[in-house]
């Protein structure tokens, strides 16, 4: 029996598999355990400065998902590109960058552009924007727009792609894709909170992630590949390989797998998704966006 | 993250407690490092999400156990698992494990489960030492039945030592090797008492347990470090609260 093809293509990169870690739910530490697993690898989001982080309690529990508040914890992009070493693994690398202003997130693609590495630069949008009162950059589409359009001008040749969060994503990808973007990643954790009552406190203002988010995700996923010419990579709650083939089909080129990494062998899920391929008859390439309506059919983005 | 099924030994109540003995058959835990744990069957509902962290208790011949107190869903579920559990390999950078004695072991409530695995080793190598064990109350005071000849203290003077297990200690400057594992005030107090080569064993909320979320940080004199890597164990000097 012939293996099934697992490669796919996506904004000129050749990724071997279509699952990339989530940005920041993977350590170097952890990659020999992914050996062979993922298409491209893909670091904890960089700054241009260093962060120190939140302070603790981070994570939290909650019914099928986590809560977490990490803070972008990251050693700045100088020492973050001295470390890139480690995650030359033989797969392409994907660089995740956030700003706190449009320059930063400019001179960051800008930096890490010119150091050659990496294969695309992922751009973390839901970073707050000190410019706008700490709004996050992709909490409309001028913002979104004003940010892509920087970053592809300070980073001419290296494919962009924007992360977005579930709020106003259908818009706020035509405007990544109208400024310049090669590809969107839907979407980013969704606002939650975790609460102590017996201390009375909050205990952690973060994002939701894990199984609880698949649904929203899938939707997101489904809508703004409906809409969107560029290329989109699925993220949110993908813990099997059945989740890595709904997200394909739903309109994904590529899928990332987050919190699912630190309760599974990542080597599970792909092993899954290639039996569903095996037992389909496909090869990955030809799941991507079989579920989306035909042109022309297409929903409205403000349709529920 | 990989999870590997594990029989389960024996599951046995010590107080309020649950004394958990699985077959490990891999790589031998080495003392104060932390496994990752979930019931059998997790891969069918997915719930609770995360794995709990536990200290290994105790290994001998292939059997590792952990101790715990049931406080949410994760453990409740591990309190009832009779035949089978899922475990990660051994994670973490445990104690150094001292040479030459006198030693001082301290566990505070459910962090004297790292101290036993210790104190075998100490006893094999003829490390003379000593532990002292604090608790609340009489109730969780049967944890300390694990341990040959500990000092016993108790928040309530139900049993043991009326007091802290600081109380019960005395002077730790006259002790070549200081360990401690129990809440954070009990390990600073230890750290201020013992001096900064103490090796302190941290409990902080966890995510993965490889590195991978960030989620365990404790504060250090380099900034957040995670206690799944870097930690579970610090010298008390390393660490900035």
């Amino acid at each position: 029996m012939v293996a099934p093809e697992l490669s796919v293509e996506l904004c000129g990169v050749r990724l071997a598999t279509p699952l990339i870690p989530a940005s920041g739910t993977l350590a170097p530490e952890a990659l020999g355990e992914a050996a062979g697993v993922y298409g491209a690898v893909l670091p904890k989001t960089v700054t241009l400065r260093p962060r120190q982080g939140n302070p603790p309690p981070r994570v939290a529990e909650s019914p099928a998902g986590m809560v977490n508040s990490i803070g972008l914890q990251n050693p700045g992009v100088e020492e973050f590109l001295r470390a890139l070493g480690a995650w030359e693994v033989g797969v392409p690398v994907f660089v995740s960058v956030a700003g706190e202003t449009v320059e930063e997130f400019a001179l960051l693609c800008g930096r890490v552009a010119a150091d050659g590495r990496a294969a695309a630069i992922e751009l973390n949008l839901s970073c707050p924007n000190v410019e706008r009162g700490g709004q996050v950059f992709c909490a409309g589409p001028s913002a979104v727009e004003e940010v892509v359009a920087a970053c592809r001008r300070a980073a001419p040749d290296v494919p962009l792609l924007a992360k977005l969060a579930l709020e106003g994503v259908v818009q706020n990808a035509l405007a990544a894709e109208a400024a310049g973007a090669d590809g969107l990643t839907v979407m980013n954790t969704v606002p939650a909170l975790a609460v102590d009552a017996r201390a009375r406190r909050v205990l952690l203002r973060g994002g939701l992630s894990g199984p609880a988010i698949k649904p929203l995700a899938l939707r997101a996923v489904y809508d703004v590949a409906s809409a969107a010419e560029i290329p989109v990579v699925g993220c949110g709650g993908v813990c099997s390989g059945a989740d890595v083939a709904e997200f394909m089909l739903a309109g994904a080129r590529a899928v990332q797998v987050g919190s699912a990494g630190f309760v599974r062998d990542p080597a599970e899920i792909l092993a899954e998704f290639e039996r569903y391929l095996r037992e389909e008859g496909l090869a990955a390439s030809e799941l991507a966006g079989a579920l989306l309506p035909a042109q022309g059919a297409r929903p409205v983005p403000s349709e529920r | 993250m990989r999870f590997l099924p594990a029989a389960v030994e024996r599951l046995q109540s010590l107080g309020r407690y649950v004394l958990l003995s699985y077959r490990w058959p891999g790589e031998p835990p080495q003392p104060g490092q932390f496994v990752m744990a979930r019931p059998a069957g997790w891969g069918l509902s997915m719930d609770p999400f995360l794995a709990r962290p536990f200290s290994v208790y105790d290994y001998e011949e292939g059997v590792a156990s952990l101790l715990f107190e049931v406080r949410g869903r994760g453990t409740a579920l591990l309190a009832r698992a009779s035949e089978e559990i899922e475990v990660s390999p051994p994670l973490g950078r445990g104690f150094s494990v001292c040479r030459e004695g006198p030693a001082a072991l301290l566990g505070g409530g459910v962090g004297v489960a790292p101290l036993r695995l210790l104190s075998r080793r100490l006893r094999e190598s003829g490390v003379e030492h000593e532990v002292f064990l604090g608790f609340a109350d009489a109730g969780l005071a049967a944890a300390a039945e694990g341990f040959p000849e500990p000092v016993v203290a108790t928040m309530d003077g139900s049993f043991g030592v009326r007091g802290t297990v600081l109380d019960a200690a005395g002077d730790l400057r006259r002790y070549r090797a200081v360990y401690a594992c129990g809440p954070n005030p009990m390990l600073a107090a230890v750290g201020l008492a013992a001096g900064p080569e103490a090796q302190l064993s941290v409990e902080e909320r966890m995510g993965c347990g490889n590195g991978s979320c960030n989620g365990c940080v404790v504060p250090t004199r380099k900034g957040y470090l995670r206690s799944c890597v870097e930690g579970p164990v610090f010298e008390a000097g390393e660490l900035a609260w």
